[in-house]
């Protein structure tokens, strides 16, 4: 137990998420810590891309796991706990949406954040964030529940069954979410040429399937 | 009944290429798909982009991180509670609890009861207190001399009474 305890949590823990709620239920605080540097920095993300403040999401993360410890004893994970932690930060970031009227600083000004340490010359620098600018902006166009689906894919990197988890939906509804959120982003990003993203077309233009004609009505036989 | 054709239904696969993680049987079966299906070639192409500008515009923040320690959710949680866990350990204060609450009860309710006492008494005094026996009693002179005298008085006295006059017997023992 002395290793235990000169551990460092936020080294990373071999243990399975499993193994940390269960430690932690019995009163391990350690463990409890390694589930929370496991987790906080996607939580902040997530909570940073729906709130886009990042006060907000601090206090996201730190109410989830606030959550998370009350709910010790419930926890049955398993495999995995980042599902759970994921719903909770979801319903609390929608919770504490910005409301109307209030001017919150815009995922955009996080990516100059971020790029404001990148490498490159100006020009490069520029144009990338020039670039991340005309995406992220129309990812915030589409709706709530298509933009869940982005983010939970594209920055948190969740693949489709663990959305599905998140979400509380089937993963039909999600891949039909991301399927629609990518032909929108498509129908928007398609506009701007330095993407490389073309814009689509109508199914007569590409030579493919013209309607079938309507069938002449074949006369019964014996009729008459 | 469609009234629109939607395309061709591998459309959704050919977008979802990148993320729904194909195996190599349905990656090569949706190639060949878009090898003879002009729409779902241009999905596939343009998906890629898509996908690649989405990462490209999300990998800056995928590189964001908090500094939040763990102290802050101790802090929100607060101290583990010393209370026992133990329901029957509880017992005793709940049952002096439920004393406090049961006594509280019963004060309020001698208190309203003696207020609404109160307020019902003068509708008492409208109904008749004496029998008509009662009555014919009262009017009767007691025998005493002292007791009659002083009968005499609160009789004159009562301006309510509705004693008739009472007669001095002539001959009587004055």
């Amino acid at each position: 137990m002395k290793l235990d305890a000169r551990r460092d949590p936020s080294a990373g823990d071999a243990r399975t998420d499993h193994d940390l709620v269960y430690a932690a239920r019995d009163g391990d605080t350690m463990a409890f810590d390694a589930l929370f540097y496991r987790y906080r920095d996607g939580i902040f993300r997530l909570g940073l891309a729906i709130t886009k403040d990042p006060s907000a999401a601090e206090e996201i993360v730190v109410d989830t796991f606030a959550r998370a410890h009350r709910a010790l004893a419930r926890l049955e994970p398993d495999a995995s706990l980042r599902p759970w932690l994921y719903r909770v930060a979801v319903n609390l970031s929608y919770n504490r949406r910005p409301r109307k009227g209030v001017v919150l600083s815009s995922l955009d000004d996080a990516v100059d954040e971020a790029l404001a340490n990148e490498d490159g010359s100006p020009s490069h620098v520029a144009e990338q964030a020039e670039l991340r600018r005309l995406v992220l902006a129309a990812v915030d166009e589409l709706g709530p529940k298509h933009r869940l689906v982005v983010v939970l894919h594209y920055l948190n990197g969740l693949n489709l069954t663990e959305i599905a988890q998140v979400v509380d939906c089937p993963v039909g509804t999600v891949k039909s979410r991301l399927h629609y959120a990518l032909r929108r982003l498509r129908t928007h990003l398609a506009a701007h040429p330095e993407l490389g993203i073309e814009p689509r077309r109508p199914l007569i233009a590409t030579g493919l399937r013209a309607p079938k004609p309507i069938p002449a009505p074949v006369p019964l036989e014996g009729g008459e | 009944m469609k009234l629109f054709s939607r395309g061709c239904e591998s459309d959704q696969a050919a977008y979802l290429s990148r993320a729904d993680r194909l195996g190599p049987w349905e990656r090569i079966a949706l190639e060949a798909h878009a090898a003879s299906c002009a729409e779902c070639a241009d999905a596939l192409r343009n998906s890629r982009s898509v996908d690649a500008a989405l990462r490209g515009a999300f990998a800056p923040l995928r590189a964001q991180r908090t500094m939040i320690a763990p102290g802050r959710v101790r802090l929100a949680v607060g101290p583990p509670s010393a209370a026992p866990t133990n329901p029957w350990l509880r017992a005793p204060r709940l049952f002096g609890r439920l004393m406090e609450a049961s006594l509280m009860v019963a004060v309020t309710l001698f208190a309203v009861g003696t207020s609404l006492d109160l307020s019902t008494r003068p509708s008492q005094s409208l109904t008749p207190t004496h029998s008509v026996v009662q009555q014919y009693f009262r009017a009767q002179p007691p025998a005493g001399d002292i007791d009659y005298l002083r009968w005499l008085r609160l009789v004159k006295a009562d301006a309510s009474s509705t004693v008739s006059e009472p007669t001095i017997f002539p001959g009587g023992r004055f």
